[in-house]
């Protein structure tokens, strides 16, 4: 069975479905309700590499769009990636399709970082919407009960919002990263990663130069990186 | 009347929905009135006009972190049950409203959050199995996701108006300063570590690649990194020197894997 089919083949309907529900979990968690972080990217990916058979690789691609996504913190009324439908979206796809591969990884990770900014279009969207079921208080005053039945109606918006997402993308998702991980000429390339590992590192980058630390913060950056480096030296 | 323990109980738990009807006009205060709404029915109890006037005064707009809005639904609550009078209870949202988002975001968006995230990802690179990864982040930051929700919702409902007092010099500014020196130091270590299982894990199951890259790689992402950290524009010297680094780095792996 080619990478995918799991999801892919005849009996793949169900499975296609609830991981569809799950992303509107992950969506609501993100934004309405309760904010527990199950729509991080590692976290999401990790669902989602599970569900495709490899929590690692889920949790991979999660970590390394958790990263991209590190510099885009929801302050008041800021713009950022979705994370959770994401890392599920990236996850699934990695783990059924990327066969370990560092294109597949690219690939993947390619989808999750698009997904995530559909993910925050489709946020602008529905926060136009609730500016039309609740943005004007002379309409829900009274004993309440408007208010209510509006603010539920929101909150399954936005998990209706997550379960089109995840529907839409997923099956794209992995047959992008099934013809990735397998390039025409054969074999794998690791320099498929090398536009990766700067991406990821000027995101931390642009995450550390945000920390109010000043010099301090440059520091223990740079402590931080020899850490690893001496980690990497020693194992690798 | 004064609220039940059961009212408070609802109220509370209903702010974990506060920003279900997030909105550009009002923001979250369709939320914060969403969860003061059990509150607000048994203190005015009987009285629909009463009830109706405070509905429309907490659905102006506001907006604060959504794990402090319960300080702001308790501290509005006792307000509403000390009758304090709506200017001066308009006023009190309007103090609010600003350090409620400045400080969340600070402690948890800025601090908590992307210390336990980095931490969580730094154990996985290390050895820890994904699942342990995952769920141990989860199990930790939500252990300070809860309690700072129990302790806002508390304190804002033991100390009303004078919530403010409690908010200066305590806990929310204390911890984050704490943990703040935290989140570079991990970023630098998980950015090593991350980009060297592009290559081959050191630990447990990756990416696999050829081993040298296990170390190319993650020298492309020190001196990128290090060099992106280190000046706030690099000059034409410094990104010619990048480049050269880079190159160097990664041309010997090149030439070995087109030579193999």
């Amino acid at each position: 069975m080619p990478p995918g089919d799991v999801l892919l083949g005849p009996g793949g309907f169900p499975a296609w479905l609830a991981l569809a529900a799950l992303g509107g979990v992950l969506a609501m968690d993100g934004i309405s309700w309760p904010q527990a972080m199950v729509s991080r990217p590692l976290v999401a990916g990790t669902l989602g590499g599970l569900a495709g058979g490899d929590a690692a690789a889920g949790l991979l691609v999660g970590a390394v769009l958790e990263v991209l996504f590190l510099r885009y913190p929801p302050f008041g009324a800021a713009r950022y990636p979705d994370g959770g439908p994401a890392g599920l979206v990236a996850g699934v796809a990695f783990a059924l399709a990327g066969e370990g591969s560092p294109t597949g990884l690219a690939a993947a990770t390619a989808a999750g970082w698009t997904a995530g900014w559909m993910g925050s279009a489709s946020v602008q969207l529905l926060r136009r919407i609730n500016e039309r079921l609740v943005g004007r208080p002379e309409r829900l005053a009274g004993d309440g009960r408007r208010l209510e039945i509006r603010h539920r109606i929101g909150i399954r918006l936005d998990f209706a919002r997550g379960v089109l997402l995840t529907a839409g993308l997923l099956v794209p998702a992995v047959l992008f990263v099934r013809v990735a991980a397998a390039p025409p000429g054969g074999g794998s390339s690791a320099a498929a990663v090398l536009p990766l590992t700067i991406a990821v590192a000027l995101s931390a980058g642009a995450a550390a130069r945000s920390l109010p630390d000043g010099g301090r913060g440059r520091l223990l950056l740079f402590a931080g990186l020899a850490a690893g480096a001496t980690f990497v030296a020693v194992f690798a | 009347m004064i609220p039940r323990g059961r009212d408070l109980l609802r109220a509370w738990a209903r702010t974990f929905a506060v920003q279900g009807s997030w909105n550009y006009r009002t923001m979250i205060a369709g939320g914060v009135t969403f969860a003061l709404l059990p509150l607000l029915r048994r203190i005015h109890a009987g009285d629909p006009v009463a009830l109706a006037a405070a509905l429309a005064r907490h659905l102006r707009p506001f907006n604060a972190h959504p794990y402090l809005s319960g300080l702001a639904v308790g501290a509005l609550a006792r307000a509403e049950l000390e009758g304090v009078p709506p200017e001066r209870l308009e006023r009190f949202r309007e103090a609010l409203h600003g350090p409620l988002g400045s400080v969340g975001d600070r402690a948890v968006w800025a601090t908590w959050r992307p210390v336990c995230l980095l931490a969580a990802i730094a154990a996985w690179a290390i050895g820890v199995p994904a699942l342990a990864a995952a769920g141990g982040f989860l199990v930790v930051y939500n252990a300070g996701h809860l309690w700072l929700r129990a302790w806002g919702f508390r304190t804002g409902w033991q100390a009303g108006l004078a919530v403010g007092g409690r908010m200066r010099g305590g806990i929310l500014e204390r911890v984050p300063a704490r943990l703040a020196p935290l989140t570079p130091f991990l970023l630098g270590l998980v950015t090593v570590l991350l980009t060297g299982r592009f290559g081959g894990p050191p630990v447990g199951v990756g990416v696999a690649t050829d081993p040298l890259v296990g170390l190319a790689l993650p020298a492309v992402a020190v001196a990128a990194l290090a060099a992106f950290a280190a000046h706030r524009r690099p000059g034409l010297l410094g990104r010619t020197a990048i480049g050269w680094v880079i190159l160097a780095v990664v041309a010997p792996w090149l030439f070995a894997a087109g030579g193999a």
